[in-house]
């Protein structure tokens, strides 16, 4: 199978772990990723907020060159971009002026509609198909996860089609359970973890995180899963921070739902680059126990 | 300073309510006051009398000046949950977007300008090189901050917000999460083209 594939900006650079453990687990599960051919910014929720005509002009450039790329579905697995090109093909669907408007500026014109896929949709995709459980080695049985959806994932500003329930999406925990692990029911799977405010107004959103991360350990939770970047490295990098000023003792890694996919799979710490978490991640997932074979 | 109450203003009621709704994309008056999204509210403990039904309330009754400067609207992280929970429909998240874009139109500073130079950083890298970088962006971000908090004598400020930067740089650095090569687009012109075009327009 292949899909064309847009990494965006922070799986080029902070999130580069994410954009590799994306690549391996793919290539293990059959999938040939097509990266968009000079592919530009989404614009993310800061275009959202500042600018309309940019919020929808730059994934429309991305959804021209998927279009022309001969791929029919686009798999985008940061939850912002992913949520981005959402809303801006619902604009263009909506408004056939700024379609063509854009449409004019651009070389790739947007010809044809491209399904574009989060991670989760593509993962449960390979669940139905039997080639998941084909390439299951090792179990991570130490894990306890809650898994956190933020977001971007299932909320939009307009009503765009979601694949989950918008109040309790459950794809995460369909794809953990098809690895024989138990995610916790918890509260705060889609709350918000402040994005941006944890760099500019700090207290509103370690007061959030504070939140998910009391709810995820008073379930009994080990460590968190997600799919965004932003959310990842806010509850990562800052949770240090987070905890000491809100009197929290225990701490829970953060993983990219690739990290637990490409572990059960039989793929290194190393290769999966899992030892560049700031709350270390790689303890949690040296107790293994070998799938038993359904051959 | 955020503007801590709320007055009738029927003149201009139309003006800002039309303008409001065709920007947002939102049905206010389709408002009921049920306060659902009040309670969904991600920042509801920072915005003190501004919930979402209540800025709804605001630009009914045409109380522009309250309207483009509130708790509410700066304060807002655009998480949605207020409009998922609404039962008519109405994204106060949107509404809280368009407000933001109106206020700066109206030179109205935001009493929390980091917000403001964090998004507006964001976009400027992302449309010049076709790519966020980040390190550049961050930098862009700073820069911005320091000399808003230098034009208020806020040296203690400054000093914070850099080795607060520098601590996360550090940590970043061991973990190999920090980028030094550059990204672009080389196409990035085709959006500077269209974006001009269309400011031209409007």
């Amino acid at each position: 199978m292949e899909l064309a594939y847009y990494p965006g900006c922070s799986l080029k650079q902070s999130s580069s772990l994410y954009d590799r453990q994306m690549r391996l687990v793919m290539e293990r599960l059959g999938v040939t990723l097509k990266e968009l051919d000079d592919w530009n910014c989404c614009g993310a929720t800061s275009a959202g907020k500042t600018d309309d005509f940019l919020s929808i002009a730059m994934p429309a450039r991305n959804l021209g060159i998927a279009a022309g790329s001969g791929q029919s579905e686009l798999v985008i697995p940061c939850s912002a971009c992913y949520s981005r090109t959402m809303v801006a093909k619902h604009y263009l669907e909506a408004d056939r002026e700024i379609k063509e408007t854009i449409n004019l500026g651009l070389s790739k014109k947007i010809v044809s509609d491209v399904k574009v896929l989060s991670i989760l949709e593509v993962l449960l995709g390979l669940i139905e198909s039997g080639e998941l459980a084909r390439q299951l080695v090792f179990k991570p049985k130490g894990l306890r996860p809650a898994c956190y959806y933020g977001c971007m994932l299932t909320r939009f500003p307009f009503p765009v089609p979601v694949p989950d329930d918008v109040e309790n999406p459950r794809g995460m925990e369909r794809i953990l359970e098809a690895m024989d692990l138990h995610p916790l029911e918890w509260n705060c799977k889609t709350s918000c973890c402040g994005a941006s405010s944890a760099v500019t107004d700090p207290e509103v959103s370690y007061g959030l995180m504070a939140k998910i991360i009391r709810d995820a350990l008073a379930r009994g939770a080990n460590c968190l899963v997600t799919t965004c970047p932003m959310c990842q490295m806010n509850l990562d990098a800052y949770q240090d921070e987070v905890c000491a000023k809100h009197g929290i003792s225990e701490r829970l890694p953060t993983y990219f739902i690739t990290e637990i996919v490409g572990v059960a799979m039989g793929m290194g710490i190393k290769p999966l680059e899992i030892d560049r978490h700031f709350v270390d991640g790689t303890k949690l997932l040296e107790e293994l126990e070998r799938y038993e074979s359904e051959q | 300073m955020t503007v801590s109450a709320i007055e009738v203003a029927p003149d201009s009621v139309s003006s800002l309510l039309s303008e409001v709704m065709e920007r947002s994309g939102q049905n206010l008056p389709a408002c009921y006051q049920c306060r659902r999204c009040a309670g969904a509210c991600s920042v509801g403990d920072e915005t003190g009398f501004f919930t979402p039904d209540r800025l709804i309330r605001t630009i009914l009754i045409g109380d522009r000046t309250a309207a483009l400067n509130n708790e509410l609207v700066w304060k807002c992280v655009s998480c949605y949950t207020c409009g998922i929970r609404c039962p008519n429909g109405i994204q106060t998240g949107r509404i809280t977007e368009t407000l933001k874009k109106m206020a700066k139109e109206a030179h109205i500073d935001s009493p929390y300008p980091k917000m403001v130079h964090f998004d507006d950083s964001f976009v400027q890298s992302g449309l010049r090189w076709g790519r966020v970088n980040e390190t550049e962006f961050m930098a862009s971000y700073e820069i911005k901050n320091s000399l808003s908090l230098l034009k208020q004598m806020d040296f203690r400020g400054v000093a914070d917000e850099i080795s607060r930067q520098i601590k996360l740089a550090l940590s970043m650095l061991k973990l190999r999460r920090m980028h030094f090569g550059f990204l672009s687009a080389k196409g990035r012109n085709e959006i500077k083209r269209l974006h001009k075009q269309f400011k031209n327009k409007h």
